[in-house]
C-alpha cells in the first residue's frame, strides 16, 4: 500500500512536471520574461545604488555602470558621522517606537470600546474617526503647526511637546494613525466571539482586565497587521516632520536623506549621498526579508478589510 | 445591571476613549476647522492679524494657472496611476498565482513565484523620500545617470527624464507606479488565493486558455479587490508630494510641469507665507478628495459575484 | 500607501456628511497667539562703546548661509570680534544650506534667531518679511559710530547702493555684506591655451562660441539648468545694457509692459539663440555644482555667475586655472550703457530679526562685521570683496577676484541691479521657469516675456501682495 502510494505520487510529480514543460511552451517563457523585466526593474536601481555608495567622487562622475577600482568604504563613515545618518535613523526609530506603540494603546482602546459597548454618540465618536481617512493631511498642515506650536505654551509638559520636539511629533503621528487603526480594530473586535469575555466577567473581571488580558490577547492577528502597517507609514513619513521639526538634530531620516539631496550640491559629496541612501535602505530590506510574510499579510489584510 | 455596574461601564468608557478622543480633536479635527476659517483670512503670518477676506482667496485662485495645472497632473495621475499600477500588478498576480498553468497539484503559479513576491514589494518598504532621492540618481541627465548611461553608449540619449517638461511628468508616474506595483501584485494575490482552485480548474477542463482564465474568471472574481485598489491609488494620486517636491527639479518644474496641489499648499503655505491663500487651496483639495470618495463609492455599487 | 490616509468602504459617505456640520464650529478657532519673544528683548542702556544697548549676558543665536562662502568667515572671525567685546554672552552659531526650510516656520512661530544670513537658492522672501514687520529698522545702525573710529558713522563706511537696496519701505533692514560682481566666467588658461579672446561685441561672442564649438576640444557655453536665474541673470544685464538701468527699475516696479520692452525683447532672442545652438549636453538637468565642476574639468568654456564662484569651486579648480570674466559684450553701438557695464549687487544678505531674543545684539553683530579688520579678513578667506569702503586694500587676490575687482573698476559708475526678485517669489518662480524653458526651446522669445509679464500684472493687480518701489 505504502510503496504504491509513495509510487503514485512520485510518478503524478513527474507527470506534472512533463506536463508543465509541454504547456510552457512560448507563452511560459514568455511569462518568466515578464516576471524577470520586473525584477529587474525593482532591483537593479537599488543595486545601482549600492555599487555607487563604494565608489568615489570621480566614478561616481564617470560611466554610470563602471565598477569601482578599489571599494570606499569610508563614504559610509561620512554619510554616518558627518551626514548624521546615525542620528536620524536614531530619531525615526525613537519617534515610530513611541508612535506606533501610542498609536496601537489607544487605537485599540477606542475601537475596543465604540466596538463593544452601545451608548449614546458611540456612533458619532466612531464616523468622526472614520471621516478622518478621507481628509488630506494638506489642509491641516498650516493651522496643526499652530497647534503644535501653541502646545509648547502648555504649562509644564509644554516644552515637551511643542514645535522641534519628538513627544511632540509622536502624539500627532498617533492622532493622525487613529482613523485607520480604529476602523480596522473595530471591525476586528466586533467579529470576536463575547463569551469568553462575558464568562470573565461574570467570575468579577474588571472591563479593563476582560480588555487587556482578553480581548487583546484574542485580537492579536488584527493588531500585529495594524502594528506593521503603521510602523511602515510612520517610518515613511515626510510631510510633517518637514513642518513640526525644524532643528536639524531633531530630524528623521525621511528629512536627512532629503536634505543630504540638496546639500550635495554644495558640499560636492555625492559618494556620502549614495551611502547614506544605501543606509536607508539596507537595513529595510533585511527587516522586510526576514518577516515579509507578516509584513505582507498584514499590510493586505489591513487593506482589503 | 446595578447602578454599581452601570456607573463602572460609563466610566471604563469614559477612561478609553478620553486620551483618543481628546488628541483627535487637538491635533486632527481642530486644524482641519481652522484652515475653513484661515482659508478666509488675508494671513501671512503670526503678527499681522488676520483680517478677515470672505471669498477672495477663492476667487484669486480661480486665475492661479499654476494651481490649476497642479489640479490636471493630479487628475491625469488619478486616472493613469490606477489604471497602470492595476494592469501591471494583475498580469503578475495572475502569473505567480494561476499563470503557472495545469500540474500535478491542480492550478499553481510560475515557479519562483514566493522569491517573485517578496522581491517584487521591496519598493513598498522604502520611504518616498529615499524613493525620491534614489530616481534622482537614476535620471541623472549625462552619462553617469544609471539610464542615461547605457542610453547614450547606444547613442539615444541623453533624456532629460527630469529637465525635460515634455518627460518629467511620466518620469514621476513611472516612479510612483514602480513603488505601487509590488502591493498591489500582493493584494491581487491574497484576493486570487480565496478564490476555490476547483474554479480555475473547471475552466481549464472546459479548454480556457490562460488568457481567457484571466478574463473570464480571475477577472471577474477579483473585481471587488479591484475596486478597493482603485480608491487607494485614487487617493495616493491625489494625496501625492513627497515625490514630486524631492524628486523634480524646482519643486514641481521643470517650469510646473510636474507640481501637484499638495506642492502648490506647501509652496504658498511655508515659501510665500501666504497662509490664507494656501488654506483656500487646501480646501479646494479637500472637496476633491471627498468628491473622488463619494464617487468611488457610487460607482463601486457593482454586485459581486458569489461563490 | 501605508503614508496616506485611507478611503474605506461606505462608512466614508457618512462621515463626509459630518464634515460641514462641524464646520459651524469652525469660526471659534482662531490662528495661534502670539507668544512675545520681545519680554527679555529690552535694551540695556546705551552708550558710546555700546551704541545699542547690548546686554552682556544675553545669547545670540546666529544662522549662516552654508554656502559658496562657507562659514568660517563667521566661526573664525567675526564671531570671535563679537566674543571679544561680550566675553559673557553665548554665541549660538547654526548653518544651513536650506534658509527658508529651517527658518521660516521660525518666524511664523515668532521665535526668530538673532542674525540671520538670508541667502542662496532657498533664501527666505524679504518682501513677505518685510511686510509682515519681522525686519529690525537698521537706522540706528548707519547712525552709529563705526566699530574702528567712533568718529566717523556706520553710514559712511558703506557703499550707498547697498542702504538703496538694503531698503524696505523706508527703513534699511537688509545688510548685503559682499558686493557681488555677475559676468561671463571662463578659464584664462584655456582661453590663452587655445588662443580665444575675451569678446567685446555680441558678435564676437557668437564667433567665439562657434569657434570652440568647432575645435571640439569643449562646449562653448552652460549655466546651472536646474537654477535658470543663473541664465536670467545676464539676460536682464543685457537688456539694461541696450535699453540702460531703467528697464529693469520698470521691471522692478511691475510696470505696464516692462518684461515685454524692446531691449528686453532684443536680449532674449539674444539669449535664447545661445541655448538652441552652444549650450553643453545636458545643462538643462545640471545644477551649479555640476557645471561648474565641468567648467574645471574644461568640459565647457564659459558659465555666467557671480565673484562668489571662484572661492565656491576652490576644491575642484586646477591651481593653474585663473578664473577671470568678462562684462556683457556690446549688442550694439546704440547701447545705452558703454562696454564694461556690470550687474553688481550686494548679497550674503544679513537681516535682524526684529521679533527675535536680542536684536541689540544682532545690530552690534553687523556693527563688528563692517569693521575694516572684520571685512578686510572675510575678503582674504573668501576670496571675493565686501562692501566695506577700502577694506581690500593691501590685501592679496585670487586671480578671480582681481579680475571681478578690476572689472568693477572700469565699470564705475555704470553699474545695474534689480530687485523684483526678492520682492516678488511668486514672479521669481515663475521667471525661473519660463527661463529654463526659453533656454530648451520650449517658449519663443516673445511668448516668454509674454507670460512674465502676464505674471507680473497678476501680481500687481492681486492686492493681497504687498507692493515695492525703487
Amino acid at each position: 500500500m505504502t510503496t504504491t502510494t509513495t509510487w503514485t505520487a512520485a510518478n503524478s510529480r513527474r507527470l506534472a512536471r512533463r506536463e508543465r514543460r509541454r504547456r510552457l511552451g512560448p507563452l511560459g517563457v514568455l511569462t518568466h520574461v515578464a516576471l524577470l523585466v520586473w525584477t529587474v526593474l525593482v532591483v537593479v536601481p537599488i543595486l545601482w545604488t549600492f555599487l555607487a555608495s563604494v565608489k568615489s567622487e570621480d566614478e561616481i562622475f564617470g560611466d554610470a555602470w563602471s565598477l569601482p577600482a578599489t571599494p570606499h568604504w569610508d563614504n559610509f563613515a561620512r554619510a554616518w558621522e558627518q551626514a548624521h545618518i546615525g542620528q536620524y535613523m536614531l530619531n525615526s526609530a525613537i519617534v515610530v517606537a513611541f508612535g506606533t506603540f501610542g498609536t496601537m494603546l489607544v487605537g485599540s482602546m477606542a475601537a475596543y470600546v465604540l466596538a463593544r459597548y452601545p451608548f449614546r454618540g458611540n456612533r458619532a465618536i466612531y464616523l468622526l474617526f472614520v471621516s478622518g481617512l478621507a481628509f488630506p493631511v494638506y489642509l491641516a498642515l498650516t493651522p496643526l503647526f499652530f497647534v503644535v506650536q501653541n502646545m509648547g505654551n502648555v504649562p509644564l509638559v509644554g516644552p515637551f511637546i511643542g514645535l522641534n520636539t519628538h513627544a511632540g511629533l509622536v502624539l500627532v503621528y498617533i492622532a493622525y494613525s487613529l482613523p485607520f487603526t480604529v476602523f480596522f480594530l473595530s471591525a476586528f473586535f466586533r467579529t470576536l466571539p463575547t463569551a469568553v469575555g462575558e464568562a470573565a466577567m461574570v467570575d468579577g473581571a474588571s472591563h479593563t482586565r476582560v480588555f487587556f488580558q482578553i480581548m487583546l490577547p484574542m485580537a492579536r492577528p488584527g493588531i500585529v497587521s495594524i502594528t506593521i502597517f503603521n510602523v511602515l507609514g510612520q517610518w515613511n513619513q515626510y510631510q510633517l516632520p518637514l513642518v513640526l521639526l525644524q532643528e536639524r538634530d531633531k530630524w528623521v531620516l525621511t528629512q536627512g536623506i532629503a536634505d543630504i539631496s540638496t546639500a550635495a550640491g554644495y558640499d560636492q559629496d555625492w559618494s556620502a549621498l549614495f551611502a547614506a541612501l544605501t543606509l536607508a535602505i539596507l537595513p529595510m530590506l533585511v527587516v522586510y526579508t526576514v518577516f515579509q510574510r507578516q509584513i505582507q499579510s498584514g499590510l493586505t489584510s489591513g487593506a482589503l478589510k | 445591571m446595578t447602578a454599581f455596574h452601570r456607573y463602572r461601564r460609563g466610566l471604563f468608557i469614559t477612561a478609553f476613549l478620553a486620551a483618543p478622543v481628546t488628541l483627535y480633536l487637538v491635533y486632527v479635527i481642530s486644524p482641519y476647522l481652522q484652515a475653513f476659517y484661515i482659508a478666509m483670512t488675508d494671513w501671512r503670518g503670526v503678527t499681522a492679524t488676520p483680517s478677515f477676506v470672505g471669498l477672495d482667496n477663492f476667487g484669486r485662485l480661480l486665475g492661479d494657472g499654476v494651481f490649476w495645472k497642479a489640479v490636471t497632473h493630479n487628475a491625469a495621475l488619478l486616472v493613469l496611476l490606477p489604471l497602470v499600477t492595476i494592469v501591471i500588478a494583475l498580469f503578475f498576480a495572475f502569473l505567480l498565482n494561476v499563470g503557472g498553468g495545469q500540474g500535478g497539484q491542480g492550478v499553481t503559479g510560475v515557479r519562483g513565484s514566493k522569491v517573485y513576491r517578496v522581491v517584487f514589494f521591496f519598493p513598498q518598504v522604502l520611504a518616498v523620500a529615499v524613493v525620491a532621492v534614489l530616481f534622482q540618481q537614476v535620471f541623472r541627465p549625462d552619462g553617469s545617470g544609471m539610464l542615461n548611461g547605457p542610453l547614450m553608449a547606444l547613442g539615444l540619449g541623453p533624456v532629460g527624464f527630469l529637465s525635460d517638461p515634455g518627460v518629467a511628468f511620466w518620469s514621476v508616474l513611472g516612479v510612483m507606479v514602480w513603488q505601487a506595483v509590488g502591493f498591489y501584485v500582493v493584494l491581487f494575490s491574497a484576493g486570487l488565493a480565496s478564490i476555490p482552485r476547483e474554479m480555475f480548474e473547471a475552466a481549464q477542463i472546459d479548454g480556457a486558455g490562460r488568457v481567457s482564465l484571466f478574463f473570464r474568471v480571475t477577472l471577474p472574481l477579483l473585481w471587488d479587490t479591484v475596486q478597493v485598489a482603485w480608491v487607494y491609488l485614487g487617493i495616493l494620486a491625489l494625496d501625492v508630494f513627497a515625490i514630486v517636491w524631492v524628486m523634480t527639479d524646482q519643486h514641481g518644474g521643470p517650469d510646473w510641469s510636474t507640481t501637484v496641489m499638495a506642492a502648490e499648499i506647501y509652496r504658498n503655505a511655508f515659501q510665500y507665507f501666504r497662509f490664507g491663500y494656501a488654506s483656500a487651496l487646501g480646501v479646494v483639495m479637500f472637496f476633491f478628495t471627498v468628491g473622488f470618495a463619494i464617487l468611488s463609492l457610487r460607482f463601486s455599487r457593482r454586485e459581486r459575484i458569489e461563490y | 500607501m501605508p503614508n496616506t490616509p485611507r478611503i474605506t468602504r461606505r462608512e466614508l459617505l457618512r462621515g463626509a456628511a459630518l464634515v460641514p456640520v462641524a464646520g459651524a464650529l469652525a469660526a471659534c478657532a482662531t490662528p495661534a497667539a502670539k507668544p512675545s519673544a520681545s519680554a527679555s528683548a529690552a535694551p540695556a542702556a546705551t552708550s558710546a562703546a555700546n551704541p545699542f544697548g547690548v546686554a552682556e549676558t544675553r545669547p545670540l543665536e546666529i544662522w549662516i548661509f552654508d554656502g559658496g562662502f562657507g562659514t568660517e568667515y563667521a566661526t573664525k572671525i567675526h564671531e570671535p570680534l563679537f566674543k571679544q567685546k561680550y566675553p559673557k554672552a553665548e554665541i549660538k552659531h547654526n548653518a544651513t544650506k536650506e534658509i527658508t526650510k529651517v527658518l521660516q516656520p521660525r518666524f511664523a512661530g515668532g521665535n526668530p534667531p538673532d542674525v540671520i544670513d538670508n541667502s542662496g537658492a532657498n533664501a527666505m522672501d524679504f518682501g513677505a518679511l518685510a511686510q509682515d514687520g519681522q525686519l529690525q529698522d537698521l537706522t540706528p545702525l548707519l547712525d552709529a559710530p563705526s566699530w574702528d573710529d567712533p568718529a566717523v558713522k556706520v553710514r559712511d563706511t558703506i557703499d550707498q547702493s547697498v542702504i538703496d537696496i538694503g531698503t524696505y519701505d523706508g527703513a534699511f533692514s537688509v545688510l548685503g555684506y559682499v558686493n557681488y560682481i555677475y559676468g561671463v566666467w571662463y578659464s584664462q588658461k584655456a582661453f590663452r591655451d587655445n588662443g580665444w579672446e575675451v569678446p567685446k561685441t555680441w558678435d564676437a561672442f557668437l564667433k567665439l562660441c562657434d569657434a570652440i564649438k568647432k575645435s571640439g576640444t569643449m562646449a562653448p557655453f552652460t549655466y546651472a539648468g536646474k537654477f535658470p536665474q543663473y541664465l536670467y541673470e545676464p539676460l536682464l544685464t543685457t537688456a539694461a545694457k541696450i535699453g540702460g538701468g531703467e528697464v529693469l527699475v520698470h521691471i522692478d516696479n511691475l510696470e505696464d509692459g516692462a518684461w515685454t520692452s524692446e531691449p528686453m525683447r532684443t536680449a532674449a532672442a539674444a539669449w535664447a539663440e545661445v541655448g538652441a545652438k552652444y549650450l553643453m549636453e545636458g545643462t538643462a538637468g545640471l545644477d551649479h555644482v555640476q557645471t561648474q565642476t565641468a567648467q574645471n574639468k574644461y568640459k565647457v568654456a564659459m558659465l555666467p555667475s557671480g565673484s562668489w564662484l571662484e572661492n565656491e569651486q576652490k576644491t575642484t579648480t586646477p591651481a593653474d586655472f585663473e578664473y577671470g570674466m568678462f562684462p556683457i559684450p556690446d549688442m550694439g553701438s546704440s547701447d545705452k550703457l558703454p562696454y564694461g557695464t556690470l550687474h553688481t549687487q550686494p548679497g550674503e544678505n544679513f537681516i535682524v530679526p526684529s521679533k527675535g531674543g536680542n536684536p541689540q545684539g544682532g545690530m552690534e553683530y553687523l556693527r563688528a562685521m563692517l569693521s575694516k579688520k572684520a571685512a578686510g579678513d572675510f575678503s582674504e578667506l573668501v576670496r571675493t570683496v565686501s562692501v566695506v569702503k577700502g577694506a581690500g586694500e593691501g590685501r592679496a587676490l585670487s586671480p578671480g577676484a582681481a579680475s571681478a575687482s578690476k572689472a568693477f573698476a572700469d565699470a564705475g559708475s555704470n553699474t545695474v541691479y534689480y530687485r523684483w526678485q526678492s520682492w516678488y517669489a511668486q514672479l521669481k518662480d515663475e521667471a525661473v521657469a519660463a527661463t529654463g524653458e526659453l533656454m530648451t526651446g520650449g517658449l519663443t522669445p516673445e511668448k516668454y516675456l509674454e507670460r512674465l509679464q502676464k505674471k507680473a500684472d497678476e501680481i500687481k493687480n492681486d492686492s493681497s501682495i504687498k507692493k515695492f518701489k525703487r
